[in-house]
């Protein structure tokens, strides 16, 4: 989970997009394409992982006091069960990534996954405000490509 | 002489495809190194927040083992010492293929104009 910084690259210069040839224009077209899939790509997967933490922060939702005791089924594959009862109903045990996972009493827990569905949706914030960037500069490449053409054919 | 030229072109040619593609090799390398820095300051964050005497697990294949939090902290911030200086040597590998791939162009680009000059000749003689 890569965090993404707003800032531009400092070396950057300003090129003025009407002194490129086409064949200029069309590969930086082709690179803005690009660039363009890219975040849509990690917006898809950063969407999959907002969803998977709000399931998770429901789950713990339903894990009340009152559950404590009762017995439920617990799954050892994906179709056979061993019936077994809920001991502790106050903590559980939440990946927390590069294979450690922390024991956590539910308030803690519910807190753990409202900050990863908050950081999770900034990052994406980030990108929207990201590919809106590109997509305009992408669009006036688009513009100044069909001026040449057209000044080419005429 | 034209065969000769055409030779040249080539074997550099592929001189500067083979430095391409160790090129992006060393950016995907860089790349990974930059998610798993991230993902272990994330745990690193996420460790620091624990009560003292929370209980921490190690997955082991599928089992998880108790950890101390303290011998946990340690193990990732030495991860993340590891993976820091990892970087750094692929940063220096990236520059220094940059610089080749820059010299091999600039040599190709020569090449190329002495062989269109060459054809020009050819042609012209014709």
């Amino acid at each position: 989970m890569a965090q993404i910084s707003a800032r531009e690259a400092p070396h950057l210069q300003q090129i003025d997009l009407t002194t490129l040839n086409l064949q200029q224009l069309s590969t930086l077209k082709q690179q803005l394409d690009q660039e363009l899939n890219l975040f849509q790509e990690s917006l898809t997967s950063l969407k999959m992982a907002q969803t998977k933490f709000q399931n998770s922060g429901e789950c713990l939702e339903k894990i009340t006091s009152d559950l404590e005791g009762r017995s439920i089924l617990v799954p050892l594959t994906g179709s056979m069960y061993v019936p077994g009862k809920l001991v502790d109903v106050n903590n559980v045990i939440i990946d927390i990534g590069t294979r450690y996972y922390a024991q956590k009493d539910i308030e803690s827990g519910k807190d753990y996954f409202k900050r990863k569905i908050n950081f999770v949706t900034e990052q994406m914030e980030k990108i929207q405000v990201l590919g809106l960037e590109k997509s305009k500069i992408r669009d006036a490449v688009v513009e100044v490509m069909e001026l040449k053409m057209q000044n080419q054919t005429a | 002489m034209a065969d000769d030229l055409q030779r040249k072109i080539q074997s550099e040619l592929e001189i500067y495809k083979s430095l391409q593609k160790e090129y992006s090799k060393a950016v995907q390398t860089r790349q990974q190194l930059d998610g798993q820095l991230n993902e272990n300051q994330i745990v690193k964050d996420e460790l620091n927040i624990l009560r003292e005497d929370s209980a921490v697990y190690k997955s082991v294949g599928p089992i998880l083992i108790k950890t101390d939090l303290v011998e946990a902290k340690q193990n990732v911030a030495k991860r993340m010492d590891y993976i820091g200086k990892e970087m750094k040597r692929i940063d220096d590998q990236i520059l220094s293929i940059e610089k080749k791939q820059d010299g091999h162009r600039e040599i190709l680009q020569k090449l190329q104009h002495q062989f269109q000059q060459a054809q020009v000749k050819a042609a012209m003689k014709a």
